[in-house]
């Protein structure tokens, strides 16, 4: 933590609303990426968003400081995110009707086509996502949407390295076998071919 | 190269999170040259990260956020006006004596002790409100005043001698 954040958190603590204000546009995004990533639904996502930001304002007297400061917020969003994503009994059913969890470019809205194949593997994702226990799903949005490194998820999450890597390994594994006709050579992505590459493999 | 894969597989999450160590990158990259399963391990990583992580990042660019950020504000001022009652609440629930809701009792036998002592006193107090003065004579030896009580059927006649001695009888 930088010392430019320690003074913005210790004005915070002492009730400033303009330093709190000021830690909400450096967090924003970052927090409602993992609460999308988790519930995969605007509203919801925005509705945790609200109540992560509001918590924070009365819990940050709280923080000693003891350890990162996006860890503890991190920490707070995944555990409010889950708790909704429970309350919502793992039923959010979207529909091509339904405002919001995904709006088409420009580009995209000239080919419907395309706006269906990409509801429908959005949707496919959703749902293979919602099918992986509650810790699986932090340690996947963490690595994959957030870049968290494997130090900075166990901080996140309160466990070993160790326990992180088993936790990716087996959300990776769960959704490479849900999503196996999308990912791989034949699936969208060409990230990894650019990936080998790079590395002057091939 | 079976043997290679199966201890390389386990290196090949690392070597895709960039957590590798130098010599572990090694031994991955040399591998892959000539491991199509591993390299397709890999793709497949990649892959689902896209799946993952696009449409998050398609939603979050669309997010207004000030919006959200007026929403917040509001809702923290509207609790700062309930604040007062709320930290009465909470300094009950802190205390130890009214955590264990004995208050509740112990307000009720307050009101029926202070109820029932009201009484008591109101009933010591003599009260002259339903007390006439029927006759009031003047006189050189005394002055006599009459009183009439008509809910004890009490008469008082008060007599004075002098102006600083007063006697009364019923």
């Amino acid at each position: 933590m930088n010392h430019e954040e320690t003074q913005l958190i210790s004005r915070c603590q002492q009730g400033d609303q303009e330093a709190f204000k000021e830690i909400f546009d450096r967090y924003q995004k970052k927090v409602y990426r993992i609460a999308y990533g988790v519930v995969r639904h605007r509203e919801e996502a925005l509705d945790i968003v609200q109540e992560v930001f509001v918590k924070l304002f009365h819990s940050i007297k709280n923080f000693k400081g003891k350890s990162h400061f996006y860890t503890y917020l991190y920490r707070m969003v995944m555990n409010t995110a889950i708790d909704h994503s429970r309350k919502m009994g793992k039923q959010i059913i979207s529909s091509l009707d339904e405002e919001g969890s995904f709006e088409p470019s420009e580009e995209i809205e000239k080919w419907p086509e395309k706006i269906l194949l990409q509801k429908e593997l959005e949707e496919k994702v959703n749902g293979a996502m919602r099918k992986l226990p509650a810790e699986q799903r932090a340690a996947i949005i963490f690595r994959e949407v957030e870049g968290l490194s494997y130090q900075e998820m166990a901080d996140a999450m309160e466990c070993s390295i160790g326990t992180v890597m088993s936790r990716l390994h087996y959300a990776r594994k769960r959704m490479q076998e849900l999503l196996k006709d999308y990912v791989g050579p034949q699936g969208q992505s060409n990230g990894a071919s650019n990936l080998l590459k790079e590395e002057g493999v091939r | 190269m079976i043997d290679s894969c199966s201890s390389v597989s386990k290196l090949l999450e690392k070597y895709f999170d960039q957590e590798a160590t130098d010599k572990e990158r090694l031994l991955v990259k040399g591998h892959l040259q000539s491991c199509p399963a591993c390299q397709h391990a890999l793709t497949s990583m990649e892959g689902l990260r896209t799946l993952i992580k696009a449409p998050v990042e398609e939603a979050a660019r669309l997010e207004d956020f000030p919006w959200i950020w007026q929403k917040i504000d509001r809702e923290i001022r509207s609790q700062e006006k309930v604040s007062w009652w709320r930290s009465l609440r909470s300094w009950m629930d802190i205390s130890p004596l009214f955590k264990k809701k004995v208050w509740i009792p112990a307000v009720a036998t307050i009101a029926v002790l202070l109820f029932i002592s009201t009484q008591v006193i109101l009933k010591k107090i003599p009260s002259y409100s339903e007390t006439s003065v029927v006759e009031y004579i003047e006189s050189e030896t005394y002055n006599i005043m009459v009183y009439e009580s008509e809910k004890t059927k009490t008469t008082v006649i008060w007599l004075f001698d002098e102006e600083d001695q007063e006697s009364s009888r019923s």
